[in-house]
């Protein structure tokens, strides 16, 4: 677990799913956010990843996930 | 003419094509190192400017992915799809409708298996330690998506209630969001084929194993996407379409796949689970909603040596998915129209999916265009897609806008329009106050017939035809020799 806040939920519940490497440098990390299931490049620009600077549109409400529907939901479940 | 011809019948992969297209100026290699963000997306946009001509995109060169390769653009213009078929650069999009029209059809599929061990797609075979993005080099493609996707894999699987059946097994593009190295979601809805074996998979009980085919034969990307019925095989309609054999394998999960495609992801349904899906820059030009979407767990991968990873830029229109998909959602409405009304002449259902289509059609008498137009609306792409209908005569190509804003203007009376209220819709349309329903327009902007008042005016009727069409293309190299 790092200690980034997801772009997207705010949480601090992102992992390091890969690093790019160039040169025997690491050139960016891709986190996940094991709350909200957003992926990220710490390379992006601050308009996709900056919190804050993000669009509040595009949020996911980490307190309420269950405000976001089943696709495929099966009848009776 | 029929070097190309032939040249297209021998394409069996994406690098026959690649070839293909860079020999005719139509596949260029971008070599300036480039971030993934946002430099892939923008240099995508760019080329989707020029829907006419823009090529193929290859980069070699991906700030932290050394050594990979992806492309875009492929099916990125009329060009593009010209050289598919066979037909030379600058085939208007009306010849290439009727190019694909005249070979609608499954008939003459040709299908070979080829041993799994002699299959290029398995050259190189990943089935412990899988990281997707050592082998992928994804980026965003819009700058709100929820993640990173795969948007132009063809996804192939068994119906589970009948894995035997070759022609249940369904090929189709669904968009796919990595979550995580080994696993990935996959967005459907219950119409679609997969959404019905996905529930079918678990109504049951059954497993659900698909294989996940990355840059393809560019004719099964064009067929993966069209709507055939359920038990049509895409792999038959995509040979014989392109007049010419497909070459199949097995995937190590027992899924019938190409055997030239760069990459195949082999991933197990887990039945019952969800996670946060999107949001994805859909092909209405907005943003899709955040819903909890089926996971697949990657079981193995097989890719050829040094694979090209094949991508999509979708969006705000014109895009390649435009491209890919716009003469081959047109086509069927026009097979299916002209059963019923052969006065139907050509059919262009190529803005976002067929939101907007043009229809040509010889008036049998007043109103008739009118009821062509509500025979759209009932065939099966028609049911949700074709909200916005113009109806034009059969004097006017329903591919030429200016001639589609001729009859508007000079056609249309303002009481030939229809709506038809609370209809079903596709859910992502933007303009949809209630997702999933939504109002039909038809704007009738064919001339008059009696017992309709006519008017007193007549139209100046200017040469056209075959001798015309020869002269403009006789203009177009007079203008490119003195170009050159």
């Amino acid at each position: 677990m790092s200690d980034m806040l997801c772009p997207r939920c705010s949480r601090a519940n992102a992992i390091v799913d890969y690093q790019g490497w160039q040169d025997d440098t690491v050139v960016w990390t891709i986190f996940r956010c094991i709350t909200c299931c957003f992926s990220w490049r710490d390379s992006e620009p601050a308009s996709t990843i900056g919190v804050g600077a993000r669009s509040a549109d595009f949020a996911v409400d980490a307190a309420n996930l269950d405000r976001y529907p089943k696709i495929l939901q099966q009848v009776g479940k | 003419m029929n070097d190309l011809a032939d040249r297209a019948r021998g394409i069996s992969s994406l690098r026959d094509f690649l070839e293909l297209l860079k020999d005719a100026g139509q596949a260029i290699t971008w070599s300036d190192r480039v971030m993934p963000e946002p430099d892939l997306r923008n240099i995508a946009v760019a080329a989707s400017r020029d829907a006419s001509g823009a090529p193929a995109i290859i980069f070699d060169n991906i700030a932290g992915y050394p050594g990979k390769r992806t492309v875009v653009g492929v099916h990125g213009s009329w060009d593009n799809i010209a050289l598919l078929l066979g037909r030379p650069k600058g085939t208007t999009i009306r010849e290439l409708f009727f190019e694909i029209a005249g070979r609608w059809g499954d008939a003459e599929a040709q299908i070979s298996f080829v041993p799994e061990e002699q299959a290029p797609v398995h050259e190189c075979r990943v089935e412990s330690g899988i990281n997707l993005y050592d082998i992928l080099p994804v980026y965003r493609i819009n700058e709100y998506d929820g993640g990173f996707y795969l948007g132009k894999a063809s996804v192939a699987s068994r119906d589970p209630e009948d894995p035997d059946n070759f022609g249940k097994q369904n090929v189709g593009i669904y968009r796919l969001q990595l979550q995580g190295p080994d696993c990935f979601s996959l967005m459907t809805i219950p119409s679609h084929d997969m959404g019905r074996q996905i529930m079918a998979a678990e109504r049951t009980g059954l497993p659900l194993k698909i294989a996940v085919m990355l840059g393809n034969h560019p004719g099964l990307a064009v067929f993966a996407a069209t709507p055939i019925g359920y038990e049509e095989s895409e792999y038959s309609y995509a040979s014989a379409m392109m007049g010419a054999p497909i070459r199949l394998t097995k995937s190590g999960n027992g899924v019938d796949i190409l055997a030239d495609s760069e990459i195949v992801i082999e991933a197990e349904m887990q039945l019952g689970e969800r996670v946060l899906e999107g949001p994805f820059g859909e092909f209405p030009g907005s943003y899709s909603g955040v819903r909890k979407a089926p996971l697949f767990k990657v079981t193995a991968v097989s890719h050829r040596r040094d694979p090209i990873f094949e991508n999509i830029y979708i969006g705000r229109g014109w895009t390649e998915h435009d491209t890919l998909i716009g003469l081959h959602t047109s086509a069927p409405i026009y097979a299916q129209l002209r059963k019923d009304f052969p006065e139907v002449t050509a059919v262009n259902a190529l803005y976002q999916h067929g939101l907007t289509g043009i229809i040509s059609v010889k008036n049998r008498m007043a109103g008739f265009a009118k009821t062509v137009a509500l025979r759209a609306l009932s065939t099966p792409h028609g049911v949700m897609y074709l909200k916005n209908l113009i109806m034009v005569d059969a004097d006017v190509d329903p591919f030429d806008l200016n001639q589609v804003m001729w009859a508007l203007s000079t056609r249309t009376r303002a009481d030939d329009i229809i709506v038809l209220p609370n209809m079903p819709a596709v859910p992502i349309d933007p303009s949809a106050v209630v997702p999933g329903k939504g109002h039909r327009l038809i704007i009738d902007a064919t001339s008059y017939l009696r017992p309709d008042p006519i008017g007193e005016a007549h139209l100046v009727n200017p040469p056209t035809g075959l001798e015309i069409d020869a002269l403009s293309k006789a203009i177009r190299v007079l203008q490119q020799g003195v170009a050159q």
